[in-house]
């Protein structure tokens, strides 16, 4: 098993490579060119000066010379400077990662606990009354544009019950834990009902699937109780590929929710990502493309390791 | 041989007149494509239904409330929001479908490839594929449209490359048992050329889950397209599209006080992507009853 974890996770290491190498690439060819984003404008005029600028700051250099000097740096924690407001990229994906975090997980649990009960209840009283809304709200869910949804919200619930503020993350003078979960419930439970609809989906297709199983008819056939068929038998037997859809959305963590931080001016890794696409701010646009990757690639490693902890056969095959 | 033939054409039009039939009795698949025929129409025939123009500015009538004379309104600069919307499905839809199309066919040609040759070309498309399915998909078209630039056709070219990961498994899938199959060995053995018997002889059987997934890639894509324009990094906003006209919704002032800017649209959206959904629902059920 260690030899396991160890050649999965040095698996990561040429992948995070290779996709810092081609967004890098990749974003060479925007035609942006930095340096008049650092001097002022009546400056550019003087096309001596812009060269000694480009010669100083290493432009020139060929593309693998300033890669690795760029992943260098990176390596060494040096994550570089936003071409446009000039800020360390560092201090700002400081400030906002939290709140990223806080949204998505948020999110990630109650759409969890709710996407899965339901799930599972729709699965075993199927064409019940549950099953019937879950499935139209499944339907409506995945017809409905997040932003529209999160819109709607912000109108009933902010602006016409004056239940929860519109936007932000927290008030200029509260900053205690209330503030906060006050600010967060709007956004979480928009982000929450646009996850669910997939993962209900998901629970109850798994679970209909156990419950047809032979195990199971073979365990009720045992006069076992209808409960314990139902949570022993059948919900660890579906949990497992549930779990397995789980990790693959933890890159949402950090990258995900870019269109309801949009709409609630929600100060996260989102919001910068839009903007830095807007102005073209390739510098950030990389570290935060880097950091949605490290986190699918952590993401995928779960899952790797998840599926050996609970299929043998998986690690045997390796 | 004439009446094999013969034979051959009757069975297949009993199977589709049978196919057509459970089709017919689907009320939702019917309900969604009427739906989607009816705002098609609408939006292709624009000028049947509106004398307005996408375009014209009125400054007399800015934001005014539905009426009249403006059914759905006006916009901040008068400009009717009904012509707009109809307008504005045009570039929608086809973002939609022709976004849908070509990432189909890029997942078609891979799969085949990765599922006909195997071996290691297989496994680097795999691999290639799983890479870009487990990026989330806004924050891949974000990078992409920060490299290609804002543009009409560069979000076409994105979302041909962030929509074809589904079809190439499935058509992988379908590849890996279908060449073990009879027939593709007689190929083999007639001396076809792996071309022919890839596109010609293995490929049309795997097209119905293709047709399916296309049709729900088709509502998923104009579902992006109008999260992107609101987020101000789709079509260009000198375009109108359903995205752009929601993009006033990005003012609180516009949502408290104007909702037929932002309301009405929305649910244009919503209605039709549901109607293409309950389609594509409807297809799956004729087309490939396995997948349910």
């Amino acid at each position: 098993m260690l030899k396991f974890i160890v050649k999965k996770l040095l698996q990561m290491i040429p992948m995070l490579l290779l996709i810092s190498f081609i967004v890098f690439v990749g974003l060479q060819f925007t035609g942006i060119d930095p340096i008049y984003y650092m001097i002022s404008p009546d400056m550019a005029a003087n096309t001596d000066n812009i060269e000694a600028l480009r010669e100083l700051y290493g432009f020139n250099d060929p593309l693998l010379v300033r890669y690795f000097r760029w992943l260098g740096d990176l390596l060494q924690g040096n994550f570089g400077y936003s071409i446009v407001s000039g800020s360390s990229i560092k201090t700002v994906i400081a400030q906002r990662l939290p709140a990223t975090l806080e949204l998505s997980a948020f999110a990630l649990v109650l759409s969890t606990i709710i996407g899965i009960t339901i799930g599972i209840i729709s699965a075993i009283k199927q064409n019940g009354i549950i099953d019937y809304i879950g499935r139209v709200f499944a339907v409506v869910g995945q017809a409905i544009p997040q932003f529209f949804f999160g819109i709607s919200m912000i109108l009933i619930f902010a602006i016409k019950l004056g239940w929860f503020p519109t936007a932000g993350r927290m008030s200029p003078e509260g900053v205690g834990f209330g503030d906060r979960l006050w600010h967060l419930v709007l956004p979480g439970v928009t982000l929450t009902l646009s996850m669910c609809a997939v993962l209900m989906r998901y629970a109850r297709n798994t679970m209909l699937g156990v419950l047809n199983s032979d195990y199971i008819k073979t365990a009720r056939s045992k006069g076992i109780p209808e409960w314990k068929v139902y949570l022993k038998h059948g919900f660890r037997n579906a949990m497992r590929p549930v779990l397995v859809i789980l990790c693959f959305r933890l890159p949402m963590l950090i990258g995900g929710s870019v269109v309801i931080e949009e709409v609630f001016a929600w100060p996260g890794i989102g919001t910068i990502l839009t903007q830095a696409v807007v102005s073209g701010d390739y510098p950030v646009i990389l570290v935060t493309t880097l950091m949605v990757a490290a986190a699918m690639l952590v993401a995928s490693f779960l899952v790797d390791v998840l599926t050996a902890l609970l299929d043998p056969r998986v690690r045997i095959g390796e | 041989m004439e009446l094999t033939l013969k034979e051959k054409r009757s069975a297949s039009s009993s199977l589709m007149k049978k196919n057509i039939r459970k089709f017919l009795n689907n009320r939702l698949a019917m309900i969604g494509l009427i739906f989607m025929l009816i705002l098609l129409f609408m939006c292709v025939f624009a000028p049947l239904f509106t004398s307005y123009d996408a375009e014209t500015v009125d400054f007399t009538a800015m934001r005014a409330a539905p009426s009249r004379e403006h059914i759905f309104g006006t916009d901040r600069l008068g400009r009717d929001i009904f012509a707009r919307i109809l307008y504005g499905g045009r570039v929608s839809i086809l973002v939609g479908v022709v976004g849908a199309f070509s990432g189909s066919l890029i997942g078609m040609v891979l799969g085949s490839i990765a599922g006909y040759f195997g071996g290691k070309i297989d496994a680097l498309l795999v691999r290639i594929s799983e890479l870009f399915q487990t990026f989330p998909q806004m924050v891949l078209i974000l990078i992409m449209v920060a490299v290609l630039g804002q543009g009409l056709e560069n979000l076409l070219i994105i979302f041909s490359l962030t929509g074809w990961m589904t079809t190439f498994r499935m058509v992988r899938n379908e590849f890996l048992s279908l060449k073990e199959e009879t027939y593709v060995k007689v190929c083999e053995a007639f001396g076809m050329s792996k071309m022919s018997i890839m596109f010609g002889q293995i490929l049309p059987n795997v097209m119905s889950p293709v047709i399916v997934a296309t049709t729900v890639n088709v509502a998923g894509f104009i579902l992006q397209e109008a999260s992107l324009s609101f987020l101000g990094v789709g079509v260009p906003t000198t375009i109108p599209t359903w995205g752009n006209i929601l993009n006033a919704a990005k003012s609180i002032d516009v949502v408290t006080n104007y909702w037929w800017l932002w309301l009405i649209p929305g649910l244009v959206i919503t209605i039709f992507v549901l109607a293409v959904n309950f389609f594509g629902d409807g297809l799956r059920d004729v087309l490939d009853p396995k997948q349910q």
